[in-house]
C-alpha cells in the first residue's frame, strides 16, 4: 500500500460539470485523507450527490480530474474503479437474496466459491445480520436493508466507500443508531468515507472533516467543531444553526478585536483570532446556546450585552428556545437563544419581560462572504 | 334488511352478465355433443366427434401448424417488442416521442387494411414467400407493438438506479443486462408471451391474406369447414377444446402465484 500521507486517496483539481441551464460543480478542488470520513454536506440542489457521481464514474466531468489513490481515474468506467457506492434509496437487488446481493460483486470479480463464502459471512458477522442469509430484501426492516447495502459495497474492500445519505430515509431513532455503528464499521474496517448530507447533525457526528458546499462551490473544509464554532459565511453559520446573525461593517479595536457595526444597530465585539482584515468582514454570527440571559436589572459582564423584550418562547423538551426583541434595535431584531428549561422556571421569564443578554467576545464569529 | 335486498340485486345482475359472456361457449359445449352433425339441434348425446376429430388428419395438421406459428411468434415477437421499449424507454433521441407513439400503428389500423398493405407488401415489395414465412412475419409485426408498451409500463416502475448498483459493484453492461435488467423485465417479457400467444393463434383476417395454399391455420381451416364441410359439428368439439385448454392454463398460473406469494 502507498503511503497516504503524500497520495490522497480522493483528489478532485478543478472540476466543473454543467447541466443544460446550471452549473451542478463549479470548479471543485478538494483532498480525502486515507481512512478518514469525509462529509460532504449542503441543502439539496448544490451539486454534492453530482460530485459524489463522478467520483463513482456514473457521470462525466466537463473539466478537471478525479484522481483515486494518485491515478488520474476520468476515463475508467465504474466498473472498473476501486470505489464503491451505497445509494440513496439503497438499491438492494429484489431478485436475490440478502446473502447473493452481498456475494454479487465478488462474483463479478471471480472470486472462488469458498472465499466468497468465507467473506460474506465475515460481512454479515460486521453487520450483526448473521442467520438473514436467506431472506429476500423486502422482508427485513429499513435498519437491516441499510446494513445490507453497506456490507454489499465493503465486502469489496474499496479504496474508498461513498455514501450517498444512506440514512436519509430512516426514522430519527434507527438514524442515529445507526450513524454510531456506520463509525464503528469504518474504524473497524478503516476503509476512507465519502459521506453526502444534508443533515449537518449526522455530518458533525461522523465525520473527521466537513465540507461545506453551496451552488456548486465549497465554502468551507474544515473540522466538525471548526465548521460549527467559526463558520466562515453566513450560510453556513445559518446551516449550522447559528440564527443569530447581524451584517455590517467592521472596524479595527487596539487590541486585535473587531467591532461590527451592524445594520441592526448594536455594535457587536468579536475577538480576530485569525487576524482576517476588516475589510474582508461582513457579519458575525452567534449560537443560540452560547448567550445567556438574566433579568433586566443585572449588570453586565460580557463585552457584548443588550436589553431586550421577550416575544416568544417555545418548549422543546432539552432546551426553551426563546426570540428575543432587541430593544435598541432599528428594525425589530430578534435574537434566538437557548435556555435552561430549569433556569427559566426559576427566574420566571415570560413573554413581555424585560431581560439582559450577555455574551463574550469569544462566542462572536467572524463572517466574510 | 336493505342491504341483504340490494346484495340480492346484484347477484342477479351478476348471474345476467356472465350468462351473456358464458351463454355461447355453454351452448357450444353442449352442441359438441349432440349426435347432430350441423351442431346447431340437440338430437341424442354422443361422444364420436372427438373421436373423430383427433382422427381427421387435416384438422390435426391446423392444429399443428397454428401451435407452430403461434411459438414462433411468441418467441420473436416478444424479444422484439421488449428490446424495443427497453431502448424506447432509456435512450434519449429527438423523435424519441413520435416514434413510441406511432409503434401502435399496427394494433389502429383496421386488421383488413393492414391485411391488404401485408399481401402488396411481401409479393410485391420485399418478396417474402406466402406461406409460414410470410405468416410468422405478419403475425410478429402485429403483436411485438404490445410487448412494446407492456414494456414500457412496466419500465416505468423500475428502480433503475439498480443498474447503476450493478455498474458499481463491477459488471459490466451486458453483465447487468442479463443479473438485473432481465428478471427485473420478467413480469413483463411473461405477460407480452401470455398476450401474444393467442392473439396469433387466433388471428384470422391477416392471416387468411397471407397464408397461400396449403398452410391454413386452425382458424382458417374452421372458417373452410364452416362453408363446405358436412360435419360442421367437429367445430364445437375443438372449440371447446381451445376454450378450456387456456382456462386451465390461467387457473393454474394465477394459483401458482398466489403460492409462491404466500412463501415469500
Amino acid at each position: 500500500m502507498k503511503n497516504c500521507d503524500t497520495v490522497f486517496c480522493v483528489e478532485l483539481k478543478n472540476l466543473v460539470k454543467k447541466f443544460t441551464d446550471t452549473v451542478a460543480v463549479d470548479h471543485v478542488n478538494l483532498e480525502v485523507h486515507q481512512g478518514k470520513v469525509f462529509s460532504l454536506l449542503g441543502p439539496s440542489g448544490c451539486g454534492k450527490t453530482t460530485t459524489l457521481r463522478i467520483i463513482a464514474g456514473l457521470e462525466t466531468a466537463d473539466e478537471g480530474e478525479v484522481l483515486i489513490d494518485g491515478k488520474v481515474v476520468n476515463s475508467i468506467p465504474p466498473y472498473r474503479r476501486n470505489c464503491n457506492l451505497v445509494f440513496q434509496n439503497l438499491a438492494l437487488f429484489p431478485h436475490m437474496t440478502v446473502e447473493e446481493n452481498i456475494a454479487y460483486g465478488l462474483e463479478r470479480r471471480r472470486t472462488p466459491k469458498n472465499e466468497i463464502v468465507k467473506k460474506v459471512g465475515k460481512m454479515l458477522e460486521l453487520m450483526h445480520l448473521a442467520g438473514m442469509e436467506k431472506r429476500y430484501p423486502s422482508q427485513i426492516s429499513g435498519g437491516q436493508q441499510q446494513r445490507i447495502a453497506l456490507a454489499r459495497s465493503l465486502v469489496l474492500e474499496p479504496k474508498i466507500l461513498l455514501l450517498d445519505e444512506p440514512l436519509a430515509s430512516l426514522d430519527r431513532k434507527i438514524r442515529k443508531d445507526l450513524q454510531v455503528e456506520l463509525r464503528r464499521i469504518q474504524k473497524e474496517v478503516g476503509i476512507t468515507f465519502f459521506y453526502v448530507t444534508h443533515d449537518q447533525k449526522v455530518a458533525l457526528a461522523i465525520s473527521d472533516t466537513i465540507a461545506v458546499m453551496r451552488a456548486g462551490r465549497l465554502d468551507q473544509v474544515a473540522p466538525p467543531e471548526e465548521i460549527y464554532d467559526t463558520p466562515k459565511t453566513k450560510f453556513i453559520a445559518d446551516f449550522m444553526g447559528a440564527t443569530n446573525i447581524f451584517s455590517g461593517r467592521a472596524k479595527r479595536m487596539g487590541d486585535g478585536d473587531v467591532v461590527l457595526e451592524s445594520e441592526s444597530g448594536p455594535k457587536i465585539v468579536a475577538l480576530n483570532k485569525k487576524e482576517i482584515p476588516a475589510k474582508k468582514i461582513t457579519g458575525i454570527s452567534v449560537h443560540p446556546e452560547r448567550i445567556t440571559v438574566s433579568p433586566g436589572d443585572t449588570k453586565s459582564r460580557a463585552e457584548n450585552s443588550y436589553k431586550g423584550k421577550i416575544a416568544e418562547m417555545i418548549y422543546q423538551g432539552d432546551f426553551v428556545e426563546t426570540k428575543i426583541l432587541l430593544l435598541d434595535s432599528e428594525d425589530n431584531k430578534q435574537i434566538v437563544v437557548h435556555m435552561n428549561p430549569k433556569l427559566s422556571q426559576k427566574t420566571r421569564f415570560s413573554i413581555g419581560r424585560t431581560v439582559l443578554i450577555q455574551w463574550n467576545k469569544e462566542n462572536s464569529n467572524i463572517l466574510q462572504d | 334488511m336493505k342491504f341483504r335486498k340490494k346484495g340480492k340485486v346484484l347477484l342477479v345482475i351478476a348471474i345476467i352478465g356472465y350468462l351473456f359472456l358464458w351463454g355461447p361457449i355453454i351452448v357450444l359445449g353442449v352442441f359438441s355433443f349432440s349426435s347432430d352433425s350441423y351442431g346447431t339441434r340437440w338430437l341424442s348425446f354422443t361422444a364420436k366427434w372427438y373421436g373423430e376429430l383427433f382422427q381427421t388428419s387435416a384438422i390435426m395438421d391446423a392444429v399443428i401448424r397454428s401451435l407452430i406459428i403461434a411459438s414462433v411468434t411468441v418467441l420473436a415477437a416478444t424479444a422484439i417488442g421488449t428490446l424495443a421499449g427497453y431502448g424506447l424507454y432509456k435512450y434519449k433521441f429527438s423523435g424519441r416521442r413520435v416514434l413510441r407513439t406511432s409503434i401502435l400503428l399496427p394494433i389502429t389500423v383496421p386488421y383488413i387494411v393492414m391485411a391488404g398493405a401485408l399481401l402488396v407488401y411481401f409479393t410485391r415489395v420485399v418478396r417474402i414467400p406466402l406461406g409460414y414465412p410470410a405468416i410468422i412475419v405478419a403475425h410478429i409485426s402485429f403483436s411485438a407493438p404490445l410487448a412494446v408498451f407492456i414494456t414500457l409500463g412496466r419500465m416505468q416502475r423500475i428502480d433503475w438506479s439498480l443498474e447503476e448498483a450493478s455498474i458499481d459493484l463491477g459488471a459490466n453492461r451486458l453483465t447487468t443486462w442479463i443479473k438485473v435488467t432481465i428478471p427485473l423485465l420478467l413480469p413483463a417479457i411473461f405477460s407480452s408471451a401470455v398476450l401474444i400467444f393467442p392473439w396469433s393463434f387466433n388471428d384470422f383476417t391477416i392471416t387468411y391474406f397471407v397464408a397461400g395454399v396449403g398452410t391454413s391455420t386452425l382458424p382458417l381451416y374452421l372458417f373452410s369447414m364452416l362453408q363446405y364441410s358436412l360435419k360442421p359439428v367437429l367445430i364445437n368439439g375443438i372449440s371447446l377444446i381451445f376454450i378450456l385448454l387456456p382456462t386451465i392454463a390461467i387457473l393454474v398460473i394465477s394459483s401458482l402465484q398466489r403460492e409462491s406469494k404466500k412463501t415469500r
